[in-house]
């Protein structure tokens, strides 16, 4: 079987409206693949920057797959939550991104977004706080029913990763 | 030089801390170790070490410390899954004469050959309860790990609260022998070449 090694960092966050990030992160991947060693999900940290508008999670990633088959190639979901003074947590985006498919150092940048309510439920959300969620967050990574989702634009998550490609040329496939 | 096992291949890392911004400090030193998974064996160099105390130049802009502290590793292992980490913690003085965690910070040990530098980000846990915070404000001990490795490990991570503040800058300089002859490939170049597995597994 045709192996990948995922090294790397889930390096922070930037562009939110408010400090005191945390992140929920996993890698999804298609039925041929699995995972032989390492964590798929985690939770980061929560930072408060001092200086920088940017959240340091440095979280590390060390997963190693096996696959049979190309179909359903890993990805990365996100969800970034804002936890405030009282302890209250709040979403502050979804993203994915996938996991580039060529071996060596990349640096990504996932783009995330938040569902936007009803002017009522913004309304009270302003005031109150809390994020609206979505019910099933696979539609984080699935292009299915995601017409009718109203959204708005957040900041971004920054990875760093090293991929290694094991017998990948051996099983003839080309990347 | 021919190793006896034919499944291990070698990592050899020079590199350098180069140095660090710390805009609110004076005098900063740095203790590095590397974490790495348990079929990683060091052969040579040192797994960890401690920098001199920089203090900031007088004329270079604020928060430039340099340390130009060498890193010179080699490890051997079977399996890229533990790849070294390498965890800084940065430790200042305070008005006593203590010394306080200014930082941690971790990198992985870039994973392809040749030449990188990285940024560090630093951040230092903060107090998770206001009784905490008044203790150690009361008693001028900021909260710091016991043990600097946790940085280096994904569990129970989400546990902790930090302050970002400051980088540290790193030079890495990588060589590995043998990985290509495991089928392991490290850049995409390097898959358009035959690895020697193949060669192997179409003669047999």
């Amino acid at each position: 079987m045709a192996e990948l090694h995922i090294l790397g960092q889930i390096v922070g966050a930037s562009g939110f409206p408010d400090h005191s990030l945390f992140c929920k992160w996993g890698i999804h991947a298609g039925g041929a693949w699995k995972v032989l060693a390492g964590l798929r999900e985690g939770q980061t940290q929560v930072d408060n920057p001092q200086n920088e508008d940017f959240a340091v999670w440095a979280h590390p990633v060390d997963v190693h797959f096996a696959t049979k088959g190309l179909q359903g190639w890993p990805k990365f979901h996100f969800q970034v939550w804002h936890q405030d003074t009282f302890g209250r947590n709040e979403l502050y985006g979804y993203g994915f991104c996938h996991v580039p498919t060529s071996p060596g150092i990349h640096e990504l940048e996932c783009a995330t977004w938040r569902p936007v309510g009803s002017l009522r439920e913004q309304i009270s959300q302003y005031f109150l706080g809390g994020g609206l969620q979505l019910r099933n967050p696979d539609l984080v990574y699935s292009g299915v029913d995601r017409y009718k989702l109203h959204t708005q634009a957040m900041g971004k998550v920054q990875l760093h990763l090293g991929l290694v490609f094991r017998n990948f040329d051996k099983y003839g496939m080309e990347c | 030089m021919a190793t006896g096992d034919s499944s291990v291949f070698l990592l050899m890392l020079a590199g350098q801390i180069e140095g660090a911004e710390f805009p609110e400090f004076d005098e900063i030193f740095c203790k590095y170790s590397f974490v790495y998974g348990q079929d990683w064996v060091i052969t040579s160099g040192l797994e960890e070490g401690i920098t001199q105390i920089a203090r900031r130049g007088a004329a270079a802009e604020r928060g430039g410390f340099t340390w130009n502290f060498p890193l010179d590793v080699t490890w051997k292992s079977t399996n890229p899954h533990g790849w070294p980490q390498l965890v800084l913690s940065a430790y200042g003085r305070d008005a006593l004469g203590r010394d306080v965690a200014r930082g941690y910070g971790v990198c992985h040990v870039p994973p392809a050959p040749g030449r990188h530098r990285r940024r560090v980000a630093m951040f230092v846990p903060e107090s998770t309860s206001k009784l905490q915070k008044l203790t150690s404000w009361l008693l001028g001990r900021r909260p710091e790990y016991v043990d600097p490795c946790v940085v280096a490990h994904g569990e129970g991570r989400e546990v902790t609260r930090v302050r970002s503040q400051g980088h540290v800058a790193v030079a890495f300089d990588i060589v590995a022998k043998d990985l290509k002859k495991l089928g392991y490939d490290t850049s995409a170049q390097g898959l358009a070449l035959p690895s020697e597995t193949v060669t192997v597994a179409a003669s047999t």
